[in-house]
């Protein structure tokens, strides 16, 4: 039925990979059946992924549209589709909605720094927003990219992390929570290491995802630092089911996360009514 | 009437004056003389709102679980019969400490159901509602209605065996005498005259209704689960449609799962927005539970739950 | 517009006989004691008397559970719509206006419906005018009244031996073309303005909204929150009846033994304690207050933000079927007078 947002687009496993070391994180790269169903994206965006029988689940897209040929998604196996999914097999099929909601306001970055700030598996638009900012490097200043987790077997895309280190173009930090053997980089919690190196406010925008209590220690952080509130962005997450702003539930206020985010500048969630 | 909710009202300021309660659950006036709504007084203003007439159908023993109170805070209760054979059963289950809980009788001639008053006065404002010996009379601008009690009073009160709460803190006024002769089990016997697809005929046809908003089970004090069976994922026991076959389901489960545990009370019957009958399940299982258990619950805090216990004479000849 | 036209009642089931050969035809029917909106074949079954079904005109467009999809994981197919549009008779100007305005919500925006405005687009609404409003109806309040004609396509008043037509859109006046009717007289018209206006003096005092927004823009800390929700039993019963409540949950649903499924789309609502529970177990609205909150801030303030009205028609269902008799109008008014 042309034009029914409800119907999803058959896509092919191409490739697994799990992430974390305790196996509940796994990316998974897939391909349109129907090459004539590709669609564009900016980073930030969002799909449902779907299984008849099971169910849909939002996932950040993980890849950046630069990147041709696949989508990109990591989940984490927490209930019954994510389950699911984790059972896939390569070659399989699955059906994808989307791209839903806003993106990172790439437009804005133009010509200035950008500060990432990402804790545990929050990372995976900001790889998408990562990727798109090196294949356009010229259009960015500095670039600057904390990410932590709890240990190391908990970082997403360590392989590409690896490479992301040997960048000239790039300060990259990564962290964990409590230091382990083997472990040569910075020991602390994310918002400690932002204050100890986070560029300076000026002509940078930041753009910061994680678990909540990540967030609620990392924004007084940067608020100290300098950064405005309507220059601090943070991608949201709630319950969601339609993903095009019908089934009424994902709002905060009069502000759908699925349709009038998932991305929002700090001053406007000020403006929203407190509700995390 | 009037008598009683005055002295509901003075003794209710007593209890609150003497800090003998931090908080008295009972009844208001609703927003039509025919409705009444649950109140929670904190202050001694706040207690001449009260009321205790035909209209308080609520059965308020569950806010007893929700209550705001600091620990070691007691908790009254206006309880009839049956909210305080809710309170009984909580603390039965554990889920109230006798203690905690003051239990203020009311004497209570049953209640009304006010889908049969909306009917009867085809949906005009009434702002007047009195009972006049066996006649209930509803007045509005331009208009009055009588109805027998028996016509509009809710169902499960024709059935009622405990008008009275069987425990008690304080009476107001005496205790109702309960009129065994009118304790008809006569809808659940005739019921079951009918054959077997007669009967499931009739469960189709009633539950064809439901639209799964589950008032029913939120009214219910003896619904208390965190996480009710039909709201679980993982797995997932039944549907959340309207298909008739889960509908049906929910409510033959929802029966089981209050066998030894319904107070009658009919909070369900009446929270119903659509008015199906829901109750006849909860009488057989009722029956069931009486018969084979011996148990009728609500009557005595300390006694174990019905389905709590196990009995070596208890019959199994469903399974051998 | 154009002419109002003059239907003797005799010629009722004419009328609806007419529908019914266009149109799949549903109206207010008895349903052994419930009153609610059933597909009829005939005026027989019809109950245009009943001042407000029990349940709402939404179910028709919106029903409680609809198959969206079907297949397995590798075919999926949408559910069709027969090819005959629906019409509704007898639907009050509160239902009518309830169906505007999730029209706003389903067929606007970025995306929209399919499985509504398929429905809704093609539907012709013959609404019949409230001569005596019921207790708990407040549709004065909300800019509208118990003639409105918002959302009608032929609007019906029933002066007594006769029911005058009134066509409001071209949809009306087309359906109209094929019933010869008369020309409703200057007398007819004067007695459906007598009933107009007795029926709008007959609702209970109107309370001035205007400033309800306002108030609620201010009332996200409000006291009156805890006070208002602390007997709500959180079920459903208000969101369901109610003719703009639109949330949904989306299920999956396997056969069992085979490999067919199906995505369905059922009710729900904000009140549900599970509505907003995120997969890791955190839920942003954990008790009774904060959903109550919601629907009230929903319906009386968001909407407003976003499509530029209160999500309410004042048809006082949820009034009438809350078991705890929380009363809306009560909510709404302390919130005006709390500023």
């Amino acid at each position: 039925m042309p034009g029914n947002c409800y119907v999803p687009i058959s896509m092919t496993v191409d490739k697994i990979r799990t992430e974390s070391d305790d196996r509940t994180l796994r990316t998974f790269d897939l391909s349109f059946r129907n090459k004539e169903q590709t669609f564009d994206y900016l980073p930030g965006q969002f799909c449902q992924l779907s299984i008849l029988g099971r169910g849909e689940a939002p996932f950040g897209i993980a890849s950046s549209p630069t990147e041709e040929g696949f989508l990109r998604f990591t989940v984490n196996r927490v209930g019954v589709v994510t389950t699911a999914l984790h059972y896939l097999a390569q070659g399989e099929t699955i059906g994808l909605r989307g791209p839903f909601g806003n993106h990172y306001p790439v437009e804005k970055f133009n010509g200035q720094n950008v500060l990432i700030v990402s804790g545990g598996f929050a990372f995976t638009t900001l790889r998408s927003l990562g990727v798109y900012m090196f294949a356009h490097r010229g259009d960015f200043a500095d670039i600057t990219v904390i990410y932590g987790a709890r240990r190391p077997g908990l970082l997403l895309y360590c392989d590409e992390l690896a490479e992301w280190e040997k960048r000239d173009d790039l300060h990259l930090h990564l962290t964990i929570d409590k230091d382990v053997a083997g472990w040569d980089k910075k020991v602390g919690f994310v918002p400690a290491v932002t204050e100890e190196v986070a560029p300076s406010p000026r002509n940078t925008w930041a753009v910061v995802c994680g678990p909540p209590v990540m967030i609620k220690y990392t924004l007084p952080v940067l608020l100290r630092l300098g950064f405005p509130p309507e220059r601090i962005y943070t991608s949201l997450e709630r319950r969601m089911k339609c993903g095009i702003g019908k089934c009424g539930r994902c709002n905060i206020g009069s502000k759908y996360v699925c349709t009038d985010g998932p991305v929002f500048s700090y001053a406007e969630l000020q403006r929203l009514p407190e509700q995390f | 009437m009037a008598n009683v909710e005055q002295l509901l009202r003075d003794k209710v300021e007593e209890l609150l004056k003497e800090k003998k309660v931090s908080c008295v659950i009972g009844h208001a006036r609703g927003s039509t003389a025919f409705r009444s709504t649950p109140v929670f007084a904190r202050s001694e203003a706040d207690t001449d709102g009260l009321i205790f007439d035909i209209t308080c159908g609520n059965n308020l023993a569950q806010y007893l679980r929700r209550c705001d109170r600091a620990q070691g805070d007691r908790v009254g209760i206006v309880a009839k019969g049956c909210d305080g054979r809710a309170v009984v059963q909580y603390v039965a289950e554990g889920q109230v400490k006798r203690e905690d809980v003051l239990i203020i009788g009311v004497p209570c001639e049953g209640v009304l159901d006010h889908r049969k008053v909306r009917d009867r006065v085809q949906d005009r404002d009434v702002s007047r509602c009195r009972v006049d010996g066996e006649t209930v009379v509803f007045e509005g601008k331009d208009f009055e209605v009588s109805m027998d009690r028996s016509d509009v009073l809710s169902d499960s009160c024709k059935r009622c065996r405990y008008p009275n709460p069987p425990v008690y803190d304080v009476f107001i006024t005496e205790p109702v005498e309960a009129a065994p002769e009118k304790c008809g089990r006569q809808e659940l016997e005739k019921f079951e005259e009918l054959g077997a697809s007669e009967r499931w005929a009739f469960f189709e046809k009633e539950f064809a209704k439901c639209i799964r908003c589950y008032a029913c089970r939120n009214a219910c004090p003896m619904c208390y689960c965190e996480e009710c069976f039909v709201d679980q994922s993982d797995p997932q026991w039944f549907g959340k449609s309207t298909d008739l076959s889960d509908t049906m389901l929910f409510h033959i489960v929802r029966a089981l799962h209050t066998a030894g545990r319904c107070v009658e009370c009919g909070a369900c019957e009446r929270a119903c927005p659509l008015g199906i009958n829901l109750s006849l399940l909860n009488q057989r299982v009722e029956r069931e539970v009486r018969e084979r258990f011996g148990y009728t619950p609500g009557l005595v805090p300390d006694q174990i739950p019905a389905m709590a216990a196990y009995n070596e004479e208890d019959k199994q000849e469903f399974i051998l | 517009m154009s002419k109002v036209l003059r239907l003797d009642k005799k010629r009722l089931d004419e009328f609806v006989a007419a529908l019914f050969s266009r149109y799949r035809l549903f109206g207010p029917v008895d349903s052994g004691g419930l009153m609610r909106f059933a597909e009829v074949e005939s005026a027989g079954a019809l109950r245009l008397d009943i001042a407000n079904p029990d349940e709402s005109a939404k179910g028709i467009f919106f029903p409680q559970t609809e198959t969206l999809l079907t297949g397995n994981q590798g075919e999926v197919v949408p559910t069709q719509e027969p090819d005959r549009p629906i019409a509704v008779i007898g639907i009050r100007p509160c239902d009518a206006r309830g169906l505007l305005m999730l029209d706003k919500v389903f067929g606007t925006g970025e995306h929209n419906d399919p499985y509504w405005t398929r429905r809704y687009r093609n539907a012709l609404i013959v609404t019949m005018g409230c001569s005596t409003p019921r207790a708990g109806c407040f549709c004065n309040w909300l800019g509208s009244g118990p003639f409105s004609t918002e959302g009608s396509d032929i609007a019906l008043t029933d002066i007594g031996d006769a029911i005058l037509l009134e066509p409001r859109s071209e949809k009306g006046m087309d359906f109209l073309k094929g019933i010869p009717c008369e020309e409703a007289s200057a007398a007819d018209l004067r007695k459906a303005a007598d009933i107009k206006e007795r029926a709008e003096s007959s609702m209970a005092g109107k309370v001035d909204v205007s400033s309800l927004k306002s108030a609620l823009d201010r009332a996200w800390d409000s006291p009156l929150w805890d006070e208002l929700t602390g007997k709500c039993l959180s079920c459903a019963a208000c969101a369901y009846l109610c003719p703009t409540c639109h949330c949904f949950d989306i299920q999956d649903e396997k056969a069992s033994g085979t490999n067919q499924c199906r995505r369905i789309r059922i009710w729900d609502s904000c009140m549900a304690p599970l509505f907003t529970k995120e997969a890791s177990g955190h839920n942003p609205r954990p008790t009774g207050k904060e959903r109550l909150r919601q629907r009230v801030m929903h319906k009386f303030n968001y909407f407003v933000d976003v499509y530029g009205e209160m999500a309410c028609v004042g048809c006082g269902r949820c009034i009438r079927s809350c078991p705890v008799n929380l009363d809306i109008r009560e909510v709404l008014v302390r919130f005006i007078n709390a500023g």
